[in-house]
């Protein structure tokens, strides 16, 4: 989507954020506690978004050269990946304004971006073998996004939610990456060892399902697309 | 092997999913609730062995098969059974508009197809050869494919499979919409190619060409290798088909 355009989305939302929910949720630093959700959930927002099509999009390339078709889901994923560490940048310069604190712990970030990057690989293939054979899902998919937005504590705060609908939140894979990204960028402690054996087994679990689904589809593409 | 054996196809078989009950959307698949996949064998036990140097011509009905087994022959195409064997490397197969992408420009695509094929770094003069050789103007190539017209899609997809400096040279009904004078071209310089030692591989529905370049053939009706041999008695048999 190019670096600037990749910018605007995340800024309107924040700044619809404060102006909504800024003063009254009672969240000290509340820029800093909301972009620290946002950068994640537009980095999968995103990727989910390029990756879908990207096999559907390269018929061309696919029935003329012998290129694996793995290559165009994970190169979408790459290069998202690569803008939002770019973002990060920014990020970074940008929350010294509202309370972020520099420290060696910042950079477990990384790690936990990367966890969050196979997830959203192990989807996107999936997604983008399935969407060969079945040309809504991408528009079912947008569909949803907006219901997973807000079902994922980015604006607020995971105990906002009362008890009888806990399990939307705790079963929700996305938010648990938000959350481990966030104890690292916003909370002052380190995030808990069991918050990375959930991220690390969502990320795996992911993959190997996407990989799966994807390597038995994959001979079929080319008569499909 | 023997080492004068380029290709060498052993009993392949292909397969493909086909979806008969025209369900594309998981709306359809939800309202219907049946599967629409169901497998169609498109190449059957297809054993085809070419020789350094040698022209084979892929003759047959639509749908016979021919488009299939050249892309299996190129490794794009994964057989579910039996074993293709390549001593050689490939220009990527361009059949007509298929292979460039529509949204890119004809520089773009140019660009993009050398690179892939790891020609640009080696050529540098790979382009400019592409438009030699496709007689396009710097403008057209200034501009998206897709307002191409056939005529000049031909055009650029032969240009471009001839610039990869390629052991295999694969023709794919490429030649029927150019001009006379691009068609000229075209079989003069599938002559040079010859005389280099390529080997060339060529599928047309025009039993007089492939009789004029090919030295062997063969003829696919239903995903099998019906007849092959000399070129000019496949042809007669393709001929009689109608």
């Amino acid at each position: 989507m190019g670096f600037f355009w990749g910018f605007i989305k995340p800024l309107l939302y924040l700044l619809i954020f404060i102006v909504i929910f800024g003063e009254n949720l009672g969240i000290p630093n509340y820029p800093l506690f909301a972009t620290s959700g946002l950068i994640f959930w537009f980095f999968f927002s995103n990727v989910t978004g390029q990756a879908i099509g990207s096999v559907v999009g390269s018929a061309g390339l696919l029935k003329s050269l012998n290129i694996p078709a793995y290559f165009f889901p994970l190169s979408e994923t790459i290069s998202e990946l690569f803008n939002f560490l770019l973002s990060l940048i920014v990020f970074f310069v940008a929350m010294r304004w509202f309370g972020m604190v520099y420290d060696l712990k910042l950079l477990l970030v990384i790690p936990c971006i990367f966890l969050f990057a196979i997830f959203s690989l192990g989807l996107n293939l999936f997604l983008c073998s399935i969407n060969v054979f079945f040309k809504d899902i991408g528009i079912i998919w947008g569909t949803i996004q907006p219901a997973l937005f807000f079902l994922t504590p980015i604006a607020y705060k995971e105990q906002y939610i009362v008890q009888k609908y806990k399990a939307i939140i705790e079963y929700n894979p996305i938010y648990q990456f938000i959350k481990l990204g966030r104890s690292i960028l916003y909370e002052p402690t380190l995030p808990p060892a069991h918050q990375w054996t959930v991220c690390i087994s969502i990320a795996v679990i992911t993959y190997v399902v996407g990989h799966f689904v994807f390597y038995r589809l994959k001979n079929q593409f080319i008569s499909a697309i | 092997m023997s080492n004068d054996l380029i290709i060498k196809v052993d009993n392949v078989h292909v397969s493909f999913w086909q979806n008969n009950l025209g369900i594309y959307t998981l709306k359809d698949l939800i309202a219907q609730r049946k599967l629409p996949f169901k497998s169609k064998t498109i190449l059957n036990n297809i054993s085809v062995e070419v020789k350094r140097g040698d022209s084979l011509g892929i003759v047959g009905r639509n749908g016979s098969g021919k488009s299939t087994l050249l892309r299996t022959i190129a490794g794009i195409i994964k057989p579910d059974r039996g074993t293709v064997i390549v001593n050689g490397t490939f220009a990527p197969i361009l059949a007509i508009g298929a292979g460039l992408e529509s949204e890119l420009t004809g520089y773009e695509n140019i660009k993009l197809l050398l690179a892939l094929y790891g020609t640009a770094r080696k050529n540098t003069n790979a382009i400019d050869n592409v438009r030699e050789f496709s007689e396009l103007s710097d403008d057209v190539l200034r501009s998206p494919v897709k307002q191409y017209s056939s005529g000049m899609l031909a055009r650029l997809a032969f240009s471009i499979s001839l610039a990869n400096d390629s052991d295999i040279l694969i023709i794919d009904e490429v030649m029927a919409v150019g001009d006379q004078g691009f068609q000229g071209k075209c079989v003069k310089k599938i002559y040079d190619m010859k005389e280099q030692g390529k080997t060339i591989l060529y599928v047309s529905h025009f039993p007089d060409d492939v009789a004029r370049i090919c030295n062997k053939a063969v003829l696919l009706e239903g995903g099998e290798v019906v007849h092959s041999g000399d070129s000019q008695e496949i042809c007669q048999k393709y001929s009689n088909l109608f």
